[in-house]
């Protein structure tokens, strides 16, 4: 039968020669696939790259496609950023830089210790002493803003009280709150939107004179990437065998050696993956910059705004070097943690 | 504690010990009351009032409930909402089938099992849905403008659920034996890395139908005349797919490990059995896929409702109000100083988000555990 | 804690003086040692001049100039809450004139009369009088230094109109006759159909200045006193009348012969447009002029021509939101019957020095923009196109020479300068907005409904309705009678 002869072309091009290959069609279409994003991804990479290297009249006056053959590249954009001004995009990149560290650096160490503290020992806070510390809190809030009194002391003489009433009725109240529950609350927080609470978090800091200094924007940031941290680092620590914590308890290491030498190294995968993650984000932020940085703390990515130079249009071959120049320390920090990353890393996490 | 005689350091250290418990976890517990459970006390009290900077200090006057009822009924509501000019047929026949579907939706509970605190869950997340379900047949469906409500949930759904798509499918294609899939894996992770500015700006140069790369594309299609951002759909389309090249690279990422992580035994054992790929998919990867997908697009969902930098930067929330998210309209707000509005911008946003972001949780997530238990 | 605290505070404080001695230098200038804060937006426009002279400056003084950028946008608000909550680590801002009146309604910026009194080579009388006593000062007081004049005026490419015959325009009609003839040409001799009328049109960008500049005619007509934003007795906006409208339908209707993506072009997009030489007509500040001698603008080397905007022979009545004809009692400073009202969109870029900064720092922050205003340096850098600064001075616009010098042909440098001139000195020039909340009003409310109305979202009647009840809601804001005394005084009357 000529139907048969036909089939067997269409089984040799489309079914799997063996287990875990693929037939040559197969492969083919699944090869195809992948180039094709490759080239979505990658396309809008090379126009940004040739872009830099473009002379405005080379933008302007429509597309040229190829370095040499279709333009003329120069380097103009990148002398002028580099070199002629280089103090300013020096001062935004170093700013970057120890604003993205820091605050990198802040909320792993604080987030991985939440995380660890809630996946290990139990707590248990009584929900009375919760609502009292709330209505403390109200209260100082309102004095603050209805009889002018100094918020230093408001806040003060609330704990106070706070701390008193748990000290006196708070044996009193039976339900508490449990783990689950103090983890659920710290993850919501990261359902703000930055919009909701960066206005009063900038006259915080300019009440502290803190606006336009680094510890302002890496405060920030710590807080606004801290549920990500602990989202994704509870999971890490779920998963560590506790047996090697209980020896070393007996052995007397107290829970802070505990955690240093014993946990933090096994969970060094889910800390490398964490740490990419948070890192990209803080040095990519753009809005909360904005918000509270003027001129010495500016970070990189308003440099990348302030190319849109309004009466001039926008100054398509310095952005693009600015861009270009933020992807590198990314992709060079990317490199220096994935080995750390391996695979399924991210998974634990997600799938609690 | 090998000395017998204890020091003062040592008792310190002890103390310390004794107290770790509280230690490890409160520096995390007062980030966060300071810097989101305080603003978040402080942005309520703001968006309650009218807030002007003078010299010195800033004037705060009470205002009640003035800057929401703007935004509902009074001179914001076009740009909040959207513009109310009377409803079509077919958007009241497809608003009553919303309600009846969800009044059944609640009979069924209520059937099934009863629970006071699920009930009012329910009842506002119905509520919810039904307000937006005739929000939509008001305006879109009547063919009438919406706001920056619409707008902010189309990018949230149109966004997240490409995004879900194209980055299963990659990380189908991914897990496939291919050779260099640490190549790709890299390739497709870059645009993680880019800053949403830069992301915004570059896609501004590719949508140029006059000077971008496609220019010559647009042309031959006889499109040389038409501009992407004078066209309010083709704006939002145009930022849905800036916002969806960026974050595909999360989904495909989290997605590729959790399909390697499935026990490959079951598929081969399919695959001997002659079992068609899309069944092996159906019925052995997609149910042990499911738990991470969802949280996925939990995390997805969360972030997708703070859209600002792109619609900002490719089109300025243009043309008209077209393309302006609600973070956005609040960002507007501020930057024009009346941080009134946009704390009460701010507030709303944060009342959808977090209904449809629990209502998604409850209903979607946790059903479908139940449903396939792994 | 306590133990440890205070070496550590010593230890750093013995750095810093350690640090703060070792970076005296031993050459002791003017104001050696005085870092001078300037915040502007970003660019080579504007800013890239102040760092240019800062570095000269600092040689010559000692003091050091930042000048720190943020998008336009935010530039405002940026410097009201830096100021205004005492953060003040801008020490001068670089902004639109306009904007100062809410600064100093909070008190913010320093009086700079006895700086200017004081000081010689600023050659105050050679400002242009409307810049000198109606820019620079709030209340009588001068409180601003003028680096740039502004204005809008129509160009048009000179070589196209001569070759096809046409006029430059003299009033709307006249405009649209000519964008229609002109569009769909190759206007650059690249071989592609260029556009008639480049105007921008994009949202929260610089478009309201242009839809202003088009109304400004329908409505103002006795003088630049007369305003055009409010009635001075009631403070209710005239915005909601038939002058508007036909503004409205005017600036939409240009978009027919505009670029495709005209609703997304701020004006850096138009102005790269025209440099390109594929616009024939456009909206511009005074800046095309000094840009087509620029390297840039090579393709409009001596092409284009200057005019004052377009008019209209048809008016608002204010008595029954109509527009009528004009005659020699309504349009008394009409020229041959069409009224022309030349709108000094923004005022022009002007330094303001924080009224909370240090005395010596106020020094140096007022010497400093003395010397950008001095024609020393003004008179070189009006001339320069990527500069951003248009001419303000008599001695510039009443010097062909310096133009010519700079590369303009000498009918280019007279048709530009008579352009400027004869804006600067119509009697009906009218005035930006100079209340507190101009920003509201513009820039939020204003842009917004236009942007909905060249979006087709909203007809002109609808835009013009829901302007005026937002300008009233923010008038019932701030205040009405504060909001009425400060227009008034904003245009001059004082009663």
């Amino acid at each position: 039968m000529p139907n048969l002869q036909q089939r067997s072309i269409l089984n040799r091009l489309f079914e799997a020669p063996a287990i875990g290959k693929m037939a040559p069609g197969t492969a083919l279409f699944v090869y195809g696939l992948l180039l094709v994003w490759s080239l979505v991804v990658l396309f809008p990479l090379y126009w940004v790259l040739i872009t830099s290297v473009k002379s405005a009249v080379d933008v302007n006056s429509g597309p040229v496609y190829l370095p040499w053959i279709d333009f003329q590249p120069s380097l103009h954009a990148w002398r002028e950023l580099l070199v002629i001004d280089y103090e300013d995009t020096l001062r935004s990149y170093i700013n970057s830089i120890i604003i993205a560290l820091l605050s990198t650096l802040l909320c792993i160490i604080v987030g991985s210790m939440a995380a660890y503290a809630l996946a290990r020992i139990s707590y248990k806070p009584k929900f009375g002493n919760i609502l009292i510390f709330v209505l403390a809190m109200i209260a100082g809030c309102y004095t603050v803003w209805k009889y002018g009194v100094d918020w230093k002391i408001s806040i003060a003489v609330a704990v106070a009280i706070w701390f008193f009433l748990v000290k006196s009725i708070g044996r009193y109240f039976t339900r508490s709150v449990g783990n689950g529950d103090i983890l659920f609350w710290m993850i919501s927080q990261r359902i703000l939107p930055p919009i909701v609470t960066v206005v009063p978090i900038y006259m915080m800091f300019q009440n502290l004179r803190m606006l336009d200094t680094h510890l302002a924007l890496i405060l920030t940031y710590t807080v606004v990437n801290l549920p990500i941290v602990i989202w994704l680092m509870y999971d890490f620590m779920n998963s560590i065998p506790i047996e090697l914590e209980e020896s070393a308890q007996l052995d007397g290491a107290s829970r802070f050696r505990t955690f240093w030498e014993i946990v933090l190294p096994l969970a060094k995968p889910g800390l490398a993956a964490t740490t990419l993650l948070i890192l990209i984000l803080a040095w990519n932020e753009y809005i909360l910059a904005v918000f509270l940085s003027t001129s010495k703390a500016q970070t990189i990515p308003i440099l990348v705004s302030a190319m849109n130079a309004g009466e001039r249009g926008i100054l398509w071959w310095s952005m693009c070097v600015v861009i270009v120049i933020m992807i590198i320390p990314v992709v060079f920090m990317a490199i220096l943690l994935q080995r750390f990353i391996s695979k399924g890393v991210l998974l634990g996490a997600v799938k609690g | 504690m090998t000395n017998p005689p204890r020091s003062r350091s040592a008792r310190f250290s002890e103390w310390l010990d004794q107290q770790s418990s509280t230690l490890f976890i409160t520096p995390a517990v007062l980030l966060i009351l300071i810097f989101s459970i305080f603003p978040l006390v402080a942005s309520l009290i703001i968006a309650f009032s009218r807030f002007r900077l003078r010299a010195g200090s800033y004037q705060v006057r009470w205002v009640g409930f003035r800057n929401f009822e703007k935004q509902f009924f009074g001179s914001e509501q076009f740009h909040f909402l959207g513009t109310f000019k009377g409803m079509s047929l077919f958007g009241w026949v497809v608003a009553i089938a919303v309600g009846i579907a969800l009044i059944y939706w609640l009979y069924r509970y209520c059937r099934r099992q009863f629970w006071w605190l699920g009930f009012i869950g329910r009842i506002i997340s119905a509520l919810m849905f039904f307000g937006l379900a005739l929000l939509f047949c008001a305006t879109l469906l009547s063919g009438h403008q919406f706001g920056t409500l619409g707008v902010t949930l189309f990018y949230v759904f149109a966004g997240c659920s490409t995004q879900f798509a194209i980055g299963l499918g990659l990380a189908l294609l991914c897990a496939q034996p291919i050779h260099g899939r640490t190549f790709f894996r890299v390739i497709f992770f870059i645009p993680l890395m880019i800053t949403p500015i830069g992301i915004g700006y570059a896609f501004r140069m590719l949508a140029d139908t006059s000077k971008g790369p496609f220019s010559p594309l647009w042309q031959w299609f006889g499109l040389g005349d038409f501009s992407w951002s004078t066209d309010p759909w083709a704006a939002r389309v145009f930022i849905v797919i800036g916002d969806s090249w960026q974050w595909i690279p999360f989904v495909f990422i989290i997605l590729l490990a959790a399909i390697e992580n499935i026990p490959k035994d079951h598929q081969e054992a399919a695959q001997v059995d002659g079992a068609s790929g899309w069944q092996i998919f159906r019925e052995i990867t997609w149910p042990q896929l499911l738990p991470v997908a969802a949280t996925v697009m939990l995390i997805r969902l969360i972030e997708a409702f703070k859209l600002v930098d792109l619609p900002n930067i490719m089109t300025a929330g243009g043309p008209g109000i077209a393309t302006e998210s609600m973070s956005l309209h609040s960002y507007f707000a501020w930057r024009s100083l009346d941080l009134g509005q946009s704390a009460a911008i701010a507030y709303l946003l944060l009342f959808v988000t977090v209904v449809l972001c629990v209502s998604f949780f409850n209903y979607v997530v946790i059903g479908r555990l139940r449903n396939n238990p792994t | 804690m306590r133990l440890n605290k205070n070496p550590l505070t010593a230890l750093i404080g013995a750095t810093a003086l350690a640090a703060s001695a070792a970076s005296t230098p031993l050459h002791a200038a003017e104001f050696d040692g005085i870092e001078i804060n300037i915040l502007t937006r970003p660019g080579p426009v504007i800013a890239q001049r102040l760092v240019d002279r800062g570095e000269e400056f600092t040689e010559m003084t000692g003091a050091k100039i930042r000048v720190n950028e943020v998008p336009f946008a935010e530039l405002f608000q940026k410097i009201l809450t830096d100021w205004a909550t005492g953060t003040n680590s801008i020490d001068v801002g670089v902004f639109a004139s306009g904007w100062a009146v809410e600064l100093a309604d909070g008190d913010l910026i320093e009086d700079l009369t006895p700086y200017v009194e004081a000081d010689e080579k600023l050659q105050f009388d050679d400002i242009a009088p409307f810049f000198r006593e109606f820019n620079q000062k709030i209340g009588g007081k001068t409180k601003l230094i003028t680096i740039d004049g502004d204005f809008q005026m129509l160009y048009y490419r000179r070589d196209i109109f001569d070759e096809m015959g046409l006029k430059p325009p003299r009033n709307w009609a006249e405009y649209m006759e000519a964008a229609k003839a002109t569009h769909g040409k190759d206007l650059n001799g690249d071989g592609e159909a260029d556009y008639g009328s480049c105007i921008f049109k994009k949202r929260n960008a610089q478009s309201y200045f242009a839809i202003m500049s088009v109304a400004a005619a329908f409505s103002q007509t006795q003088g630049t006193g007369q305003g055009f934003f409010f009635d001075t007795e009631t403070m209710k906006p005239l915005i909601n009348n038939e002058a508007w409208i036909e503004a409205l339908n005017v600036y939409k209707a240009t978009g027919e012969f505009g670029p495709p993506d005209e609703l997304n072009q701020d004006i850096g997009d138009t102005r790269a447009l025209v440099q390109s030489g594929r616009c024939a007509l456009a909206i511009d500040w005074g800046d095309i002029g000094p840009l087509s001698i620029d390297e840039s603008g090579a393709a409009i080397k001596d092409k284009m021509g200057a005019t004052p905007m377009p008019g209209t022979s048809r008016v608002l009545d204010r008595e029954t939101g109509k527009l009528v004809d004009c005659d020699a009692e309504r349009c008394p400073h009409a020229i041959d019957g069409i009224n022309i009202s030349p709108f000094a969109a923004f005022g022009g870029w002007s330094g303001a020095i924080n009224k909370k900064a240090d005395d010596d720092v106020k020094k140096a922050a007022y010497a400093f923009l003395s010397y950008m205003n001095q024609p020393e340096q003004s008179n070189v850098d009006v001339t320069m196109g990527w500069t951003g600064y248009n001419p303000y001075r008599n001695s510039q616009l009443d010097n062909p020479d310096l133009w010519i010098e700079a590369g303009f042909s000498p009918e280019f440098a007279d048709n530009y300068l008579g352009a400027i001139k004869d804006s600067l000195n119509n009697p009906n020039m009218a005035s930006d907005l100079r209340i507190p909340g101009t920003a509201q009003y513009q820039g939020v409310v204003l842009d917004r409904e236009l942007a909905r109305f060249l979006a087709d979202e909203i007809t002109a009647a609808e835009a013009v309705a829901n302007i005026e009840e937002g300008w009233e809601e923010i008038t019932e804001d701030f205040g009405r009678d504060s909001q009425k005394s400060m227009y008034k005084a904003s245009l001059g009357i004082t009663n």
